[in-house]
């Protein structure tokens, strides 16, 4: 108990390091949200626009630390304020949609990459240089050391364009209205399905070959052969004994990875142009919209302390001794 | 050799794999082509954005604003069509200028889309909030307003404070709002206008989703019979290329994007129904020196440097030869009846592609090349040449980087430097640069450009920030001539006054005219036809210039 | 390092490394400058121009290695950064323990937690776009991983023997962790140099990708970056992307091999073991929950033998007889 108090005061302290960071890196920099947006139409404004573009942004003049305040103040009371490049659409409902598509896709990605080849790798330490143990590491290594983005761009040319097979953007078909239809699941399936599968082709590598050296190591413990001298089945040492101590270091990996969906999506959907927030973040930095930024990394940031946090409950619960 | 378990799950996973990618496939059978239904057009959307949120109010300049408010709701008193040069009338029938008034006689007929009556005192009231709540007033024009008065039901009076002629542009296409409905807003600038209420030809929103939306046509529009087509649909594409591909697959039917290599591309695909057309009436592309500072400040380097330019390369590289290189005017193609012979043969020895003549005239001026082969200064320090440009505008950056590689054969140390473009945009308008690639605003007549390359009213003094004239040059006697354009209505005057700013700038060369912008559009005509074209140009085609696209939504009728 | 060359994995990972840095150093030489404008833009590959040429005609194959020189030297110099500041604070924070510990543990586990991605973007859109820009960004957001890694061993060494010697015999806090922690971290130090290596390019092209580098550098991130922007998908010119994402698998590959050989290296037991298993298999049988016991021979070699009590092998009829091999303990009995 108290060492998951102690974690939940960190949390805190990293939570506030994250905000303060993503408050201040934007606006120490040159150049202005009125300024960018005005950029952005290319010419088409009449340079009077500026000032009426900071007026009704309603950009604030105070001095640096009271903004910082102010905003803190906002945070807590749950206001993330206004977008700048989506105004006046609030921040939560920008965030709102593009988050829940971020989670369904790569939430979903790294979960099933992280099952598949945690089994994976059981099953490859357990038959040691077996036809899986000698084939699958070095084929899965190549293919997580090409840039995910790229796997992405080839699987789009390739699915997608060449092969017409798959859709080429967003997260259902135009033509359908969202309900619990089976059309509307089916067509999400669709869309999701180029995205995720290159996400986990490119980390199913690294969550095999982890899962297989801390079985390897597991597997030369003392209580291991004891288990076998007992005359338990190979089934039941195999993941009762072995597979459940050396998962145990890979679910603090998982922990982080799950963490770090909502950040390091953005790539992904870049390319296929799904409709989620790591999208959101580029268009974020491009128009200097502060008040989406500080949304997006507070939510990036929660996301991946809750996270971490469910890793430690679930770590308290696996390993008795931290308890 | 018996399979492990491990490679059962191995084989079993791949397979599960392939089943479902043929599962999907096999149900949803995309066909090449996934047009709309019928009737309905598919129209590019201005932002290129993954989603889309639901804001039609056309006052608004900046954040997120649907594309159908201000193409396809909201109309205006005159739309200037930059094709014929004209002011079409559109919800005003006529306008006269009375000295420094300026009165709009309205149709009658028309009949806001929720069946109120059009009356001019819905265009007063819009003034008026433009007034009231300046963040709407994006171009300024009470700067130059008095006031705005209702005559009548079907009369406008605009009173100027002083004899302006260029503010016809804004007062005539000013996005009119009913002032039954907006009245009651309390504050039109967060206001997101849901359920517009509007006397465009498309103002219904069907249905509206944040990957696409879809806007019906307005049963009360006062073109009678018109428009032809039930609804216009918009789907969110989110960069030019997702665009390219929408539209080689059907799923737009109009669209203004930069296409590469387009023959190949899009047309190739179906030659008979997939068109294009860029006239290059879009802002003239411009290489700024910054003449605040030596030695810019001397027309001749600056004309040294524009030769060292091989603008046929620029185009072909940065353009895929979609344009071609400019004229010593500054004007692009949509001010062709003002360009004037003399000052095109004036300008025309420095726009000229000429190394020799180049480094001549760089000779002369002292700046000579060193042992090193790079020019010096007169202090003797190698003379450093930044060529800025914003990193995320490709096409400019290509054309800078052509620029750049240009001059180092001149001898000039020339570095190319892309900067995000915030960071670009404020070093351009401190002066902090040397060269940069940038553009300029089309207008109806080249009053506003050269406003904006030669007026010391835009001029600012070093130090201070300029939004436009980044330049900062300044000429008393363009001054004179922009002044009486300001006030004259005689076409020819008009016309003569143009001819000297135009060897005014011809014979100094504030800014190096690079070429002229290609305004895109493309069409696919498979399901519906009168779009505008090179053959019948009777508009525009690209969507992207409100209200323009207002002269052709109207036009447009299913094969 | 002769152990490291007898894996067959380390052998292939260093050749294939070594091909790479030749032909991203020396193969310079033989081609184009990468950012000539050679010919048409966006043709294919020919006889004139192995990989054809990018959206401005500049010739692919130049790019591509133009391209791995500089990825290559800002992903080492980066990866070799961040194990020397993880190193530093890792080994402090381990080997002094106690506040010293706890204050740099909470250091490092902030960086561990903010969100990588988004912070680099953020910060390298702000800053002047360069390869210092996006080493500083690579950096800050890397070190922290190396530094906790480390940290585990240094605690885990501080309570060995020798180090309990070296304190009781006087020896200053700085020698033992230069003299006598660091080194035993060798293995150690090397596998983190070669990961953060990996990251190093791969976060680095990601960036350059999204155009926060500098893009009139030629580099593989900004290649790709070009690709995209010249439109490589729409018109079906995939020989601008796949050379550039074909040399990054091929050195991170490379990599990785030598990472994974490294690993063993620094536990012998999964050599042993992999050497036990082969020599089973040679026999026909296949080994499955056993535990081998290893020797160090004379000779410095290890090798492994098979206790008798605990060896279970399967065969596929009956008793099989594994002979015993000189220097052993003799015949083993195997049975079913």
């Amino acid at each position: 108990m108290k060492f998951l108090l102690r974690r939940v005061g960190f949390y805190l302290v990293a939570a506030w390091a994250s905000l303060t960071l993503a408050f201040f890196v934007p606006r120490l920099m040159p150049g202005d949200p009125a300024h960018a947006l005005y950029a952005r139409f290319h010419g088409k404004l009449g340079p009077e626009a500026i000032e009426s573009l900071s007026k009704a942004l309603g950009l604030s003049h105070d001095p640096l630390w009271k903004q910082y305040f102010g905003y803190l103040g906002h945070v807590l009371r749950g206001d993330l304020g206004v977008s700048v490049s989506y105004f006046p659409a609030p921040v939560i409902d920008v965030i709102g949609v593009a988050l829940g598509w971020t989670v369904l896709l790569t939430g979903f990605a790294v979960i099933l990459s992280f099952i598949v080849g945690t089994l994976l790798g059981v099953y490859a330490s357990w038959k040691r240089n077996g036809a899986l143990d000698r084939i699958a590491p070095p084929l899965l290594t190549f293919l997580s050391a090409f840039p995910y983005f790229w796997l992405a761009m080839v699987a789009l040319f390739v699915g997608g364009l060449t092969l017409h097979l798959f859709p080429l953007r967003h997260a259902y078909a135009d033509y359908i209205a969202p309900s619990f239809s089976g059309e509307f699941l089916w067509s999400v399936a669709g869309h999701a399905f180029l995205p995720a599968a290159t996400v986990v082709i490119a980390t199913l590598g690294g969550w095999m070959l982890g899962m297989r050296s801390t079985m390897v190591a597991v597997m030369g413990e003392d209580y291991i052969t004891l288990a076998h001298a007992k005359g338990l089945t190979p089934n039941r040492v195999m993941f009762r004994y072995a597979a459940r101590n050396a998962l145990l270091p890979n679910v603090t990996s998982f922990g982080m990875a799950l963490g770090f969906v909502l950040s390091g999506s953005l790539l992904t959907e870049i390319i296929f142009s799904y409709p989620g927030q790591g999208y959101l973040l580029f268009q974020a930095v491009r128009s200097l919209d502060y008040p989406l930024l500080q949304g997006l990394f507070l939510t990036i940031t929660f996301a991946v302390l809750g996270a971490n946090f469910l890793v430690d409950v679930v770590y308290v619960w696996l390993d008795p001794r931290a308890r | 050799m018996r399979l492990s378990r491990g490679d059962l799950l191995f084989v079993s996973v791949v397979s599960a794999l392939a089943g479902l990618a043929f599962a999907i496939v096999a149900s949803s059978c995309a066909p090449r082509r996934q047009a709309a239904e019928e009737g309905v057009l598919q129209v590019s959307e201005t932002e290129q954005t993954e989603s889309f949120i639901r804001n039609f109010n056309p006052l608004l300049e900046v954040g997120d604003v649907r594309w159908a408010a201000k193409n396809s709701m909201y109309e205006p008193m005159l739309i200037h069509n930059p094709i014929k040069g004209v002011y079409v009338p559109w919800l005003a029938e006529s306008y006269r200028w009375e000295d420094t008034k300026l009165i709009f006689a309205l149709r009658h007929e028309v009949l806001w889309s929720d069946g109120q009556p059009f009356r001019a005192r819905d265009v007063v009231f819009t003034f008026e909030l433009l007034k009231k709540f300046d963040a709407l007033d994006t171009r300024g024009v009470w700067r130059f307003l008095a006031g705005v008065r209702a005559v009548d039901d079907f009369t406008v009076e605009v009173s100027f404070r002083r004899s302006y002629v260029p503010g016809l542009f804004f007062i005539g296409q000013q996005p009119i709002v009913p002032e039954h409905i907006w009245k009651d807003v309390a504050d039109p600038v967060s206001f997101t206008n849901e359920n517009p209420v509007a006397t465009g030809p498309f103002t219904e929103v069907a249905w509206f989703r944040t990957q696409a939306y879809q806007v019906n046509r307005n049963p009360h529009y006062w073109q009678k019979g018109k428009p032809a087509v039930q609804s216009l649909r918009f789907i969110a594409l989110p960069g030019n290329d997702q665009s390219v591909l929408a539209m080689i697959n059907g799923e737009l039917d109009w669209a203004g994007d930069f296409v590469p290599a387009i023959d190949r591309v899009y047309v190739a695909k179906d030659p008979e129904h997939y068109h294009y057309w860029f006239p290059l009436i879009d802002g003239m592309v411009m290489l700024y020196t910054n003449t605040s500072e030596p030695p810019y400040d001397d027309e001749r380097v600056r004309k040294a440097i524009s030769m060292a330019i091989d603008r046929e390369l620029v185009v072909e590289v940065a353009m895929h030869g979609y344009s071609k290189p400019a004229d010593g005017t500054g004007l692009n193609e949509g001010y062709e009846k003002y360009r004037s012979p003399e000052a095109v043969a004036r300008g025309a020895s420095w726009v000229k592609y000429d190394l020799g003549a180049a480094s001549a005239l760089l000779d002369t001026v002292g700046l000579k090349k060193g042992a090193d082969g790079w020019r010096r200064k007169p202090d003797g320090s190698v003379w450093e040449v930044n060529v800025n440009c914003p990193a995320g505008w490709t096409d400019w950056v290509r054309a800078a980087q052509a620029i750049a590689r240009g001059l180092q054969k001149a001898g000039i140390h020339a570095t190319l430097r892309a900067y995000d473009y915030n960071t670009w945009f404020d070093k351009v308008q401190n002066g902090d640069f040397d060269l940069t690639v940038g553009w300029t605003e089309p207008g109806p007549t080249p009053y506003g450009l050269y406003r904006n390359l030669m007026s010391t009213e835009t001029k600012k003094p070093k130090g201070q920030a300029s939004a436009e004239n980044w330049h900062r040059y300044g000429s008393l006697e363009a001054d004179v001539l922009l002044a009486r354009l300001e006030q004259t209505l005689d076409p020819a005057e008009e016309m003569r006054l143009t001819y000297e700013l135009e060897m005014l700038f011809a014979t100094h060369a504030p800014a190096i005219p690079l070429f002229p912008g290609p305004l895109w559009g493309q069409y696919d005509s498979n399901r519906f036809e009168g779009f505008p074209d090179k053959d019948n140009p009777y508009a525009p085609l690209s969507p992207h210039n409100s209200p323009q696209p207002l002269l052709v939504l109207p036009e447009l009728r299913p094969r | 390092m002769r152990g490291l060359l007898a894996d067959r994995r380390a052998r292939i990972g260093f050749l294939l490394l070594g091909v790479s840095l030749a032909i991203a150093f020396i193969g310079s030489l033989f081609v184009h400058d990468p950012s000539d404008l050679v010919a048409k833009p966006l043709m294919p590959p020919s006889a004139a121009h192995w990989l054809g040429t990018t959206g401005q005609g500049q010739d692919v194959l130049a790019q591509t290695i133009a391209g791995a020189r500089a990825s290559l030297t800002v992903g080492f110099l980066v990866g070799f950064l961040v194990v020397a500041i993880g190193a530093v604070i890792g080994t402090i924070a381990g080997y002094f323990g106690g506040w010293v510990d706890d204050v740099l543990s909470l250091i490092v586990n902030v960086f561990l937690v903010m969100p990588g991605l988004p912070l680099m973007v953020v910060i390298a859109a702000y800053l002047p776009p360069g390869p210092g820009t996006i080493g500083f960004v690579l950096v800050l957001t890397g070190w922290a991983w190396t530094a906790r890694v480390i940290r585990s061993q240094a605690l885990a060494l501080r309570e060995r023997d020798f180090v309990h010697a070296a304190v009781v015999s006087g020896e200053s806090h700085w020698r033992i962790i230069l003299w006598e922690i660091l080194p035993n971290m060798s293995s150690l130090l090397a596998s983190s140099f070669i990961g953060a290596a990996i990251y190093a390019i791969g976060a680095e092209v990601g960036l350059e990708f999204l155009g926060l580098g500098d893009v009139s550098q030629v580099t593989w991130g900004t290649n790709l970056f070009w690709s995209a922007n010249d439109s490589a998908l729409v018109t079906g010119s995939w020989w601008t992307f796949v050379p550039t994402g074909l040399a990054i698998a091929a050195v991170g590959f490379a990599l990785a091999l030598l990472s994974n050989a490294l690993d063993e290296l620094g536990n012998p037991r999964l050599r042993g073991e992999d050497d036990f298993i082969k020599r089973l298999r040679g026999y026909g049988l296949r080994a499955g929950g056993a535990t081998p016991v290893l020797r160090r021979t004379p000779g410095g070699a290890v090798e492994s033998t098979v206790a008798t009590s605990t060896a279970r092998a399967e065969a596929p009829n009956g008793v099989a007889r594994v002979p015993g091999e000189p220097g052993k303990k003799g015949e083993t009995r195997v049975q079913p």
